[in-house]
């Protein structure tokens, strides 16, 4: 967009620049700078900014019985493969939903997204139960169908979305030459929907990366995830803050890494979805 | 405080005690062996796995870290799962739920676990010493009195559910250098000794902390501090002084409070003696740190360490960390202060017991672990864990001449530099206990909840405590 | 379209909705079946679970029940605090990041990260930030002379800050849906405004936010399902207090069922709420419709 004509002066629009950055950045730099601080230093007063840094917290995440690593990777997998389902699922879903001519077809859609509503503490109990009679619970398929209770409602929501405001055009023409609704989805839609494709895989990632209600019940030992994690370092005689500090800063790193990866098919993907 | 351990601190911290105690993996094997039962009756179990659930507390963490040698011993797995209380109870709850035994051992909380859930608990008395199993050595006799009956049972003493396991207790914690620098200037200024004791009252105590907040004192800013925070914390702060004054959550509180009531009747909250201990309450809080309302026991224990006040109640299992921190030695621990009635010191103690829906191998593997947790061979190596440990819910222990002569500076076992505190403290004139009652959790929260309102000067004292025993005769049915 | 459903009917989509539909009925018709059947029970819990049917005991319950009440005023401050701020403040944050020419995609990916630390580590940041005995936060506005009491610990202070915490984490979602918004307003119709000198604010009213309507109900919509369910910043922080005035509703259900384990009662609140978020989405979906005949 074009500055020219800004009533907001260069200066002025610097300024809230900066204080936009402050405002989301001094917490996270914070948390940064302390997880390499001493214990001691992290609960000084005033607040130490000059310490001599250490990695005896991450060096303590990463060693020993309750090593974070499998923390790390049962997020990644309960949450990628409850991605992975909800995305696929949710894409032919929406696509089947968005070209399909029914009456009721907006009560169908209204109830589809109304069970993403769910309230997550009245659920736990019958979800519970559900996952003890198919031996699901302390198992990476409990976690996933946890997932997919508030991730598919909402990949089928958006990806219905994104197929609408596809134009019908190039599928009409594909029709007309032949080709089955299969291949006009697989070798038409399905293509110009990588960015909405991305768009609802981000989003579903981060609300199944972020949970800890639903993890907290249905994890077990051998599954429990990130935030359990996080959780368990509020001990009944201290919240050890410096490796609370360290799992924050490396849930946030590779984060904003992949951020910077995929944000430019994040926002096209998002323009597609709801703009006309 | 927040005092960081690394998983080698740990593990050399036990392997210093081992060497000293001689209580390598086989030696333990021979103490046990000689002192319980024979390899034999050891190893019946070999080979099965079972899952122990606690809450994250220093004994677990450092029975956590010394597995290896219950392992050799038994050939049993324990896979160990540490959650916050409220989780846990979560779970366990939802475990009896399932009519199942996800968990075979259990951290049983008196108040959140026992009382409402004890039928879902195995009767340990069917165990011990029966069928092949081995006893408890020394037997049941050797708990502490009041921490057996509190932690160990429902109603009557027919049914064992648990052993006991922790045992943090709120006592009075202060700094020993402050309280010695100025003895004499506030012994002049107030006009008594102020040398912490249970020969202190409560309104004492409230001078000496309008004492130090005033420009005496350079060190700190505030005399007290208090875990206030609209949480289970508050509920324990304010029981220590409602017991104080003679106030009771219910008729025949020691009753309720030891072995506990599924029927305790009305509760007497709105009784004077009661309102009595809201009122001095609400006014040691007015003077106290203002950031008391946002602590529980890890805030202000945290904010103590960091020099913002000079006394607190306090449990007494802080002692570990406090002792290897930046307050290394300058910190003294006596038993709360006197009200109109006593002093009472809360008990906020544990034991560890069964899933009644455990069978078989789970069930004999179970009680083996539970056996060699509470034993007293693992609370002595628990003492010295770096951790902070856990402190001995076991007389004999205490007797130990190494642990006797621990209690006193310089010592290796930081948490039995209370050791003569608490023995005053879990005195049965000394001990405060909750009411053990089913719906605890409620009345938990309604106290809380209520005294939390009161603070921040929504209600009245009379209000206050009329409201909570409103809200704990609805929901014990009274 | 009419010429899609002519070609040999409807099977191709219904066979490609059929797999999520299924999946999503069980696991969405079970739970709130036995919500409903739980709703009108007393649940116990030893020796496996057991339904007592009561009617509506329950029910009747929640109506008188004046703790419901107040957290369910609270929930609706909180609701509209958050949401609004993050709706208001996104979409600042998405004008000043589309307004960059250099550094956007770096400032946009700075800006991105709140939303991907989990809420339970957010709240315990905040409760880091604001202790008031190490709190950087703390500290600073103490330093400062603006305020110096106990943030978490006061009535008021303790729901602004849940209420700042929610809005650091989630701004930045709608930020980022709003600028996706902002990159497709039509060039052209700016431009031209521009060579008829209109100034910015005129730009914004009759231009700019008009065409990103539709995508900010889209955001609205998207925060308002999860403001009213997700709590664990509170949980974490306050956990309802002090003096009660964080205990929004879903931390009110939580300690329900899971502190007081009052299963029945639970699932009534929790049905409540589900009809609440409902009707707050059909309206959102009203409007979002109206917009698009519209448009």
């Amino acid at each position: 967009m074009n500055t020219r004509g800004h009533p907001v002066s260069t200066t002025a629009r610097w300024v809230l620049i900066a204080l936009m950055l402050a405002w989301t950045l001094v917490p996270i730099v914070w948390m940064v700078l302390s997880s390499f601080k001493p214990t001691n230093a992290i609960t000084a007063y005033p607040p130490k900014l000059f310490f001599s840094p250490t990695f005896e917290h991450y060096h303590a995440l990463f060693s020993g019985g309750n090593n974070l690593w499998n923390n790390v990777v049962n997020s990644l997998i309960a949450t990628g493969v409850s991605t992975l389902i909800a995305v696929v699922l949710g894409s032919a879903a929406g696509y089947g939903l968005s070209r399909i001519q029914i009456r009721g077809k907006d009560h169908l859609a209204f109830w589809i997204i109304s069970t993403r509503m769910a309230p997550i503490a009245a659920v736990i109990v019958p979800l519970y139960l559900m996952f003890r009679y198919l031996h699901m619970l302390d198992s990476y398929s409990g976690l996933i169908v946890a997932y997919l209770s508030f991730n598919l409602p909402f990949a089928i929501w958006l990806m219905t979305a994104f197929f609408d405001d596809l134009p019908r055009d190039l599928e009409e023409a594909a029709h007309i030459d032949g080709a089955t609704k299969w291949q006009v989805f697989w070798h038409v839609a399905l293509p110009l929907m990588k960015p909405g494709i991305a768009t609802t895989t981000i989003l579903c990632f981060i609300f199944a990366w972020n949970d800890y209600a639903f993890a907290a019940t249905f994890a077990g030992p051998s599954t429990q995830t990130i935030p359990i994690a996080a959780a368990q370092l509020l001990t009944q005689t201290g919240i050890d803050w410096g490796k609370l500090l360290a799992i924050g800063t490396v849930v946030v790193c590779p984060m904003a890494v992949f951020g910077l990866l995929v944000k430019r098919w994040l926002v096209t993907g998002l323009t597609l979805g709801a703009v006309k | 405080m927040t005092t960081h351990h690394s998983r080698r601190d740990i593990l050399k911290g036990l392997g210093g005690a081992a060497a000293l105690t001689t209580l390598g993996a086989g030696s333990l094997r021979t103490a046990l062996a000689k002192t319980m039962a024979d390899d034999k009756t050891w190893k019946q179990a070999s080979g099965t796995t079972i899952q122990f659930i606690s809450e994250n507390t220093p004994p677990t963490t450092a029975i956590a870290a010394n597995l290896e040698p219950f392992k050799q011993l038994t050939g049993i797995d324990v896979k160990i799962t540490q959650l916050e209380l409220g989780d846990l109870v979560k779970k366990v709850a939802l475990d009896f739920g399932s009519g199942r035994s996800a968990y075979d051992v259990i951290y049983a909380d008196p108040y959140q676990v026992v009382a409402p859930y004890h039928q879902g608990l195995m009767d340990l008395n069917t165990l011990n010493g029966k069928n092949g199993l081995p006893a408890v050595p020394k037997g049941i006799g050797d708990f502490i009195p009041t921490q057996l009956g509190a932690a160990g049972y429902f109603g009557n003493r027919d049914a064992l559910y648990a052993l006991p396991y922790d045992c943090p207790t709120m006592i009075w914690i202060y700094r020993k250098d402050l309280f010695e620098k100025y003895h004499d200037q506030m012994k002049k200024d107030l006009g008594f000794d102020p040398t912490p004791s249970d020969k202190i009252t409560w309104e004492q105590y409230y001078q000496i902390a309008k004492w130090f907040n005033g420009d005496h004192v350079k060190e700190v800013k505030y005399g007290t501090g208090h875990q206030a925070k609209q949480y289970d914390s508050l509920q324990c702060d304010f029981s220590n002084v409602l017991m104080a004054y003679g106030g009771e959550y219910f008729k025949n509180g020691d009753q309720v409070g030891l072995l506990g009531s599924a029927k305790p009747g009305p509760s007497t909250l709105d009784q004077p003696a009661a309102i009595e201990a809201a009122k001095f309450y609400q006014k040691l809080l007015k003077i106290a740190d203002p950031g008391s309302t946002s602590w529980d026991w890890t805030g202000v224990a945290n904010a103590f360490e960091n020099g913002r006040f000079a006394m607190m109640p306090e449990w007494h299992e802080f002692a570990g960390s406090l002792e290897s921190g930046k307050l290394k030695g300058k910190v003294g621990y006596a038993p709360l202060p006197t009200g109109p009635k006593r002093s009472a010191n809360l008990y906020g103690g544990t034991g560890i017991g069964i899933n009644g829906n455990a069978t078989g191998k789970q069930k004999t593997a179970a009680w083996l672990f539970v056996v060699w947790a509470t034993s007293p061979q693992t609370q002595l190596a628990g003492l010295k864990s770096k951790e902070g440990g856990g402190t001995p819910t076991r007389t004999s222990v205490y007797n130990m001449p190494e642990v006797k002569k621990a209690s006193h500076p310089p010592t290796d076992m930081p948490n039995m530099l209370t050791a003569d505190t608490m023995q005053i403290a879990w005195d049965k004139d000394h001990i405060g206990l909750r009411p053990k009652i089913p719906a605890w959790n409620q009345a938990d929260t309604a106290v809380f909840t209520e005294l939390s309102k009161m603070l921040a000067g929504q209600q009245s004292p009379e209000q206050t405590m009329k409201t909570a025993k409103q809200k704990i005769d609805s929901a014990t049915g009274a | 379209m009419a010429g899609n459903a002519r070609r040999g009917g409807q099977g191709f989509e219904l066979a490609m909705m059929s797999p999520a539909l299924i999946l999503l009925a069980a696991i969405s018709f079970i739970p709130l079946f036995t919500m409903i059947w739980m709703s009108l029970s007393k649940v116990g819990l030893i020796g496996g679970l057991s339904f007592d049917f009561i009617g509506l005991d329950n029910w009747r319950h929640l109506f008188t029940d004046p703790d419901i009440g107040s957290s369910w005023i609270l929930s609706l401050i909180y609701f509209a605090a958050t949401v609004g701020a993050e709706m208001v403040l996104g979409t600042l944050m998405a004008l000043l990041i589309h307004s960059l020419i250099k550094g956007r995609n770096f400032v946009l990916s700075l800006v991105l990260i709140p939303m991907f630390i989990a809420p339970i580590i957010v709240g315990l940041l905040g409760r880091f930030l604001l202790d008031p005995s190490f709190g950087l936060y703390s500290w600073f506005l103490s330093a400062t002379g603006l305020y110096d009491g106990n943030i978490l610990g006061s009535v008021g202070p303790a729901l602004a800050a849940v209420i700042a915490l929610d809005i650091w984490e989630w701004s930045p979602l709608v930020a980022l849906i709003v600028l996706a918004g902002l990159t497709a307003v039509p060039t052209d119709i700016l431009e031209a405004a521009e060579v008829d000198g209109a100034s910015y604010r005129h730009k914004l009213v009759s231009i700019i936010l008009p065409s990103i309507l539709p995508i900010l109900l889209v955001a609205l919509l998207i925060r308002a399902m999860d403001a009213i369910r997700f709590f664990a910043i509170i949980f974490i922080t306050t956990n309802g207090g002090p003096a009660d005035s964080t205990k929004i509703i879903p931390i009110r259900l939580y300690d329900i069922a899971f502190r007081f384990f009052d299963l029945g009662y639970a699932s009534a609140v929790g049905l409540t709420m589900l009809v609440f978020s409902i009707v707050i989405a059909t309206v959102f979906v009203r409007v979002l419709q109206r917009k698009e005949a519209v448009v």
